[in-house]
């Protein structure tokens, strides 16, 4: 596999890599850190990845183990990057909803790095990444019947702890 | 009305939804015109699609490619450095060996730039039965290399002139006493060995090397060897020239 090769089949997925680490990291700088850690992993092992069925579910669960191996290291001590500024799009939404929905993003963000280590990376790759039942299953090592049932409870989980905090939506 | 998206919702939160049927909710809630008792739904499905575009700075696959390079380059490096180590461990080696080779060899010219010994090993009585014509001539040779003979070596070449079993071995000790005329001892044995010789080649050898020093002691042996009928014809005819010769002088 040369470096074009590699940059076709493996580069190519830097995006989904990187919020698959932030989503544990929650360092921007971190999470680019580790995907340039992964990539030069894939690198080193380039000759190899033809065995597998897809180097992209590879990466994506080098990087998932690789940042829980971080975050279980005793000097992982990064700060998340803090409030970000959230593009919407600013033909739908009135400058009071696009500020609403910023503050709902954050909270989605906060209930969603709640939730324990299996229900937000399923609910991740699925929601966020779409990817199929099939690539979760390669990813994660779960059955697809576990994970609808981990999906499903980490679905309600998101819906019934934004609920909770913002009652006064369903007031409306 | 909204029963299609309502079924979709429940079916989404059981996890029973399709990739497709996600994105179709995905776009409903990203309109405007979401009905107020759905509204709540909105913001989850929004963050969803924003988290989705959320992409490390720029800039990361350049540094991804330079560090990618770099590491080509560093294996390459390390690759070129380790070709160049073999290849000097190999030189090195070679020298070693070829140096150990050298001294060992050395040695061995040592003892051979040792003509005495080798002469002595091989010409010495005892040992002549145990060496080759080739080797005693080998031996015999070793003279060469000497600009003196003592005693014992002068013994040794008439010894082996006397004595040796073959032809050509005597001829070339009586070739190899020759360069050293200047020795009594050498002109004397080579008188003494005329008188005993049998073989022709070394007679004719002995008298031409014996006018050629111009030895004049020699005079009577070669009258006498002229007159011997046991001695062919042809060495006696030049025992004849020879002794003509030496007395002429």
């Amino acid at each position: 596999m040369d470096l074009k090769v590699f940059t076709q089949s493996v580069l190519q997925h830097q995006s989904r890599l990187f919020r698959v680490a932030k989503l544990f990291l929650k360092n921007t700088e971190e999470a680019e850190d580790t995907v340039q850690e992964i990539f030069l992993k894939l690198w080193d092992k380039r000759q190899q990845l033809g065995a597998y069925n897809s180097v992209e579910a590879l990466a994506v669960q080098m990087t998932k183990n690789l940042c829980l191996d971080k975050l279980k290291s005793h000097d992982y001590n990064y700060t998340s990057t803090g409030l970000e500024t959230i593009e919407v799009n600013a033909n739908t939404y009135t400058p009071h909803e696009q500020t609403e929905l910023a503050d709902s993003n954050d909270l989605l963000k906060k209930i969603i790095d709640d939730l324990p280590e299996l229900q937000k990376t399923i609910l991740h790759l699925r929601d966020v990444e779409e990817y199929s039942f099939e690539e979760i299953e390669q990813i994660t090592g779960q059955t697809i019947n576990n994970i609808r049932v981990i999906l499903s409870r980490a679905r309600k989980s998101v819906r019934d702890s934004y609920l909770k905090t913002n009652n006064y939506v369903s007031g409306n | 009305m909204y029963q299609e998206i309502e079924k979709l919702l429940e079916k989404y939160y059981e996890g029973e939804t399709t990739l497709q049927e996600e994105k179709y909710i995905k776009e409903f809630f990203s309109k405007a015109e979401v009905p107020t008792h759905l509204q709540h739904h909105i913001a989850e499905f929004a963050y969803y699609r924003h988290a989705a575009k959320e992409t490390p700075s720029k800039n990361l696959n350049e540094v991804l490619l330079s560090k990618i390079e770099k590491k080509g380059r560093i294996i390459q490096f390390r690759t070129v450095s380790l070709r160049i180590a073999a290849g000097l461990a190999l030189l090195i080696g070679g020298f070693a060996v070829g140096y150990a080779y050298n001294n060992r060899g050395g040695e061995i010219t040592i003892i051979e730039s040792k003509p005495e010994t080798v002469m002595k090993q091989s010409l010495q009585f005892e040992q002549v039965s145990l060496k080759s014509a080739s080797e005693r001539i080998e031996a015999v040779n070793q003279s060469l290399k000497l600009k003196a003979l003592d005693q014992d070596l002068t013994q040794l070449l008439i010894n082996t002139l006397n004595f040796d079993d073959n032809v050509n071995v005597r001829l070339a000790a009586a070739q190899a006493l020759a360069r050293f005329e200047d020795e009594p001892l050498v002109r004397e044995g080579l008188i003494q060995s005329l008188k005993i010789q049998t073989d022709p080649n070394i007679q004719i050898t002995l008298i031409e090397l014996l006018v050629m020093m111009k030895e004049k002691r020699a005079s009577q042996t070669l009258e006498q060897l002229s007159q011997d009928g046991n001695v062919m014809d042809v060495v006696r005819m030049k025992a004849q020239e020879g002794a003509a010769q030496l007395i002429t002088l």
